[in-house]
C-alpha cells in the first residue's frame, strides 16, 4: 500500500459516530460497498443500484431527490429518513451517498472525509484500468530517482557556494550589484539584449559560469581546429564583462556573431522574438556541451547547463470517453507557452483602466496555467485510437507538469496569427502575474487527483512541496506592435528591481513591474532565490582567478 | 372532449418541469459536494495569496496609469543608474571578427547581416561576399610548398595595398583582377 502524503493534505478529523462505526465494524461496510461502486468513464465515482431499479427510500417509498445507503444496514433513505434513521436505529449514523460515492454522517448532517473509505474507491479506479497500476509502480521507482537528483542538484549548489572567494572589486562605482551592465543594442537587437540579462541573472545559469563551469582551456584547441565561434566561450565573456566591474555598456558583437553561425536561420537584421532567441540559445548550448560531453544520451539525463537548469517534463494524458482508458506520454521542455485565458470577451477592450478593474475580469497567470491544464476534448479529426476498445473514439486531452525545472520560464503567447483571416497581430490584454508562485496544483500529481475528484489517495511520482515553490526574478515585456516594438527586461536582485533598457539600467518601483506588459516571466525555486539573495558579498569578480573544484556528478 | 386535454398537458407540463429540478437539484450538489471536499481537505489554500497579489496588481496598475504620479522618464535620454548618458544609437566603434573593418556598435547587426552574406539583403551582394568568402580562405590556409610561393606573395602585396587606404571599390575592382589572373 503507498504511503499517504501528509503534507498534501488537511486529514480531516473523523467525528465521533465514524470512529465508533470503524471501531465496531472494521472495513466490512466498504468492502460491501467496493464491490457495488461503478466508476464512469470520465472518472467519477457512484454506487450501483440493485436489480436495476430505481432506488426508493425505505421508509416512505419516495424516489425523488438524494438517496443514501446506509452502512449498516443497507436500507436507502432519502434526504429527510436520513436524518431521521439513526434515531430510530441506534449506531446507524454512517451513509454513503449513492450517487457521488461520498460518506455522509445522519446525526452531523455533514460530508465525510476517510482516508480509508477513499483508498476503496482508488482500488476500484486501479482494478478498472489494469495499466494504470503498471504505471504507477513505474512512477514510483522515478520518483526515488527523480527526488535523488533533485536533492542532487541542491547539494550540488550548496557545495559550489563554499568554493566561492569573497573579492571587493575597487573599481566599482557604487554599491549596486555587480551583475548589471547595460547592453548596447547592435542595431534592432533588443530582443537578444533583455534575454541576455535575464539569463546574466538567472541563479544556477550564473553560478555555473561565474564559477568557471565552460573550461576555456580545452575549449581554445578545439575551435583553432574547427574554425568555429563557440558560443559557450562567447556566453562566457559575457559574464565575464558583465561581473567585471566595468559599468559602461557593453558590445555583444563577437557573441550575436557567433549566434548567427549557430542559427544561421535567424542570422539576418530584423527584429526577432525575444522567445525564439531564448529557445535557439538553448538550443544551441546543448548541442554544443552536447558534443564536449561524450557519454550524455537523450535529454532526460543531460548535463549540459541548459537543460540542468531550465529542463522540465511534461506530461500528456489522452483518455478515451467511451472506456476510461488513459494513454500517458511525456515531453521534455525549456519552458511553458501559455495562452492567455479568454475569461474578458473582445467588446471589454474598449473599456478604460478604471472599469477594468471594477470588472475584477482580469487575465491573471493562474487562469493562463488553468487553461493550459484544462482537459480538453479532441476535435474529430483526431480521434484517439483506444488500445482497449479496438476502435476510434472521442477523447479528452489533458496537460501537466511532471518534472518543474529550477528555473521556470512562462511564455505568454501575444503574438496570434489567424488562418483564416490570413493576419497577425499582437494581443496587448494586461495579464496579471504573482511576485511568488506555487505550481503544486500543475503538478501531475495534483491534475490526477482533481481528475479523480480529490480523494484522499497518495497519486505520488512528483517531488515535494519544497520543489513547487517559485519566486519570480526577471521579466521580459513588450511593447509597441507585431512589426515594430521593443523589448525591456525587468531584472530583481536583492528584492530590489531593475529596468534593463539596452544601454540604459535604471532602478524601478514593483509598481512598474506589476503593471508591465509582461512577455516571458522567469521564477526560480525558492531554495535557489533563498540562496542567491543570502550570498550576495559571494559573487566573484573575476571567474578566471577562482579554482575550479571537481565535484561528483549524480550517483 | 376538452377537459382531458387540458389535464394531460398540465400533467405533462409539471412531469418534465418536476424532471428538470431534478436534474438542477443533482448537478448543483455535484458543485457542491466538490467543493465541500477541496475546502475541508484544505486544498485550497492559496486563494487569500491570490487576492493579496491582484490587489497589488491593481494597485500598480493604477499608480502608473496616473499621469501625475509617474515620475520616472521614458525617454531614452536619461542618466541610468551609474550617472552615465548613452546616445541613441551606440557608438562604440570595435572590429569586425569576420572581415576586420571598424564599426560602430549601433550598426554592427545590418553590417554583419551583409557581411556574413545572411539574411534579405544578401542577395544584392553575391559578388562582394563570395570574393571575400575566397580571400579570407586563402589567408587562412597554411603554407604551401615551394610551387606555390609567387601566389601567396602576390596576395600579401594586394593585402598591403589595401591597408594603405584604397578607397572600397578600387579595392573590389582589383581583387576581380586577381581572380581573373
Amino acid at each position: 500500500m503507498l504511503l499517504r502524503n501528509p503534507s498534501l493534505y488537511t486529514n480531516p478529523e473523523p467525528c465521533q459516530h465514524l470512529a465508533e462505526y470503524k471501531l465496531k465494524h472494521g472495513f466490512d461496510g466498504y468492502k460491501a460497498i467496493q464491490k457495488l461502486l461503478v466508476i464512469s468513464p470520465i472518472g467519477k465515482a457512484s454506487v450501483k443500484k440493485p436489480n436495476t431499479k430505481v432506488p426508493r427510500c425505505g421508509f416512505c417509498n419516495g424516489c425523488e431527490g438524494r438517496f443514501y445507503l446506509c452502512l449498516i444496514c443497507s436500507s436507502f433513505s432519502c434526504l429527510d429518513h436520513t436524518l431521521l434513521h439513526p434515531q430510530s436505529e441506534t449506531g446507524h449514523a454512517v451513509f454513503v451517498d449513492i450517487e457521488r460515492a461520498e460518506l455522509f454522517c445522519g446525526v452531523c448532517r455533514d460530508q465525510l472525509y476517510d482516508p480509508d473509505f477513499d483508498q476503496v474507491v482508488m482500488s476500484k479506479h486501479s482494478l478498472g484500468v489494469a495499466s494504470g497500476v503498471t504505471g504507477n509502480e513505474s512512477i514510483g521507482q522515478r520518483l526515488i530517482k527523480r527526488r535523488r537528483l533533485a536533492s542532487g542538484v541542491v547539494g550540488l549548489d550548496l557545495q559550489k557556494s563554499k568554493c566561492r572567494v569573497s573579492t571587493k572589486d575597487l573599481r566599482e562605482k557604487s554599491c549596486y550589484p555587480v551583475g548589471l551592465r547595460g547592453l548596447n543594442n547592435l542595431g534592432s537587437t533588443c530582443f537578444m539584449n533583455s534575454v541576455l540579462q535575464v539569463l546574466l541573472n538567472a541563479p544556477p545559469f550564473r553560478d555555473y559560469f561565474l564559477s568557471g563551469g565552460h573550461r576555456l582551456e580545452a575549449c581554445h584547441h578545439r575551435r583553432t581546429a574547427d574554425l568555429m565561434c563557440c558560443l559557450l566561450c562567447d556566453v562566457n565573456a559575457i559574464f565575464s564583462a558583465a561581473y567585471s566591474g566595468d559599468r559602461s555598456p557593453y558590445s555583444p558583437a563577437q557573441f550575436l556573431y557567433s549566434w548567427w553561425q549557430h542559427s544561421a536561420n535567424l542570422a539576418c537584421y530584423e527584429q526577432q522574438d525575444a522567445h525564439e532567441f531564448f529557445i535557439s540559445m538553448l538550443d544551441a548550448i546543448h548541442e554544443k556541451e552536447s558534443k564536449t560531453r561524450n557519454g550524455s544520451k537523450g535529454n532526460g539525463d543531460c548535463q549540459c547547463i541548459a537543460h540542468k537548469v531550465f529542463y522540465g517534463l511534461l506530461r500528456s494524458d489522452v483518455t478515451c470517453m467511451a472506456c476510461g482508458f488513459t494513454s500517458t506520454t511525456y515531453d521534455p521542455c525549456v519552458d511553458i507557452s501559455l495562452n492567455l485565458d479568454t475569461n474578458v470577451s473582445s467588446t471589454e477592450k474598449g473599456k478604460k483602466l478604471t472599469k477594468q478593474n471594477e470588472d475584477g475580469s482580469m487575465s491573471t497567470l493562474f487562469g493562463c496555467l488553468d487553461l493550459f491544464t484544462r482537459p480538453e476534448k479532441l476535435g474529430s479529426d483526431q480521434k484517439l485510437y483506444c488500445r482497449n476498445c479496438r476502435e476510434r473514439q472521442d477523447s479528452l486531452k489533458q496537460m501537466s507538469i511532471r518534472k518543474l525545472p529550477l528555473v521556470l520560464s512562462l511564455h505568454v503567447k501575444r503574438f496570434e496569427h489567424s488562418f483564416v483571416k490570413k493576419s497577425s497581430r499582437k494581443i496587448d490584454r494586461y495579464l496579471h502575474f504573482p511576485f511568488s508562485l506555487d505550481m503544486s496544483p500543475y503538478l501531475s500529481s495534483s491534475i490526477l487527483r482533481a481528475r479523480y475528484g480529490n480523494r484522499i489517495f497518495n497519486f505520488g511520482g512528483d517531488q515535494s512541496d519544497m520543489f513547487s515553490e517559485f519566486e519570480i526574478f526577471a521579466v521580459v515585456t513588450h511593447s509597441g506592435t507585431l512589426e515594430s516594438g521593443h523589448y525591456v527586461s525587468f531584472v530583481r536582485l536583492r528584492n530590489q528591481w531593475y529596468r534593463c533598457d539596452d544601454a540604459w539600467i535604471t532602478v524601478v518601483d514593483e509598481a512598474t513591474v506589476r503593471a508591465s506588459q509582461c512577455y516571458m516571466i522567469f521564477y526560480v525555486q525558492k531554495l535557489q532565490h533563498n540562496k542567491a539573495n543570502e550570498d550576495p558579498s559571494h559573487v566573484p569578480n573575476s571567474p578566471g582567478r577562482e579554482l575550479f573544484l571537481p565535484i561528483a556528478g549524480f550517483c | 372532449m376538452s377537459v382531458p386535454n387540458e389535464e394531460n398537458l398540465s400533467s405533462h407540463s409539471q412531469l418534465s418541469s418536476h424532471f428538470f429540478l431534478d436534474l438542477l437539484d443533482s448537478i448543483i450538489v455535484d458543485v457542491a459536494s466538490e467543493c465541500h471536499r477541496v475546502a475541508r481537505l484544505g486544498l485550497d489554500s492559496n486563494l487569500e495569496e491570490e487576492d493579496e497579489e491582484l490587489k497589488l496588481s491593481a494597485q500598480a496598475r493604477v499608480r502608473v496609469a496616473d499621469p501625475s504620479n509617474s515620475n520616472e522618464a521614458n525617454g531614452k535620454y536619461v542618466v541610468d543608474i551609474f550617472g552615465q548618458t548613452h546616445p541613441p544609437v551606440a557608438n562604440e566603434i570595435f572590429d569586425c571578427m569576420n572581415c576586420g573593418r571598424s564599426i560602430m556598435a549601433g550598426r554592427f547587426a545590418p553590417h554583419l547581416e551583409k557581411c556574413m552574406g545572411k539574411g534579405r539583403k544578401a542577395r544584392l551582394k553575391v559578388t562582394r561576399s563570395s570574393t571575400a568568402a575566397q580571400n579570407r580562405y586563402s589567408r587562412g590556409s597554411p603554407s604551401p610548398g615551394s610551387t606555390y610561393s609567387p601566389y601567396s606573395n602576390y596576395s600579401t602585396n594586394s593585402m598591403n595595398r589595401l591597408a594603405n587606404g584604397t578607397s572600397t571599390f578600387a579595392g573590389e575592382e582589383h581583387s576581380n583582377g586577381t581572380l581573373e589572373s
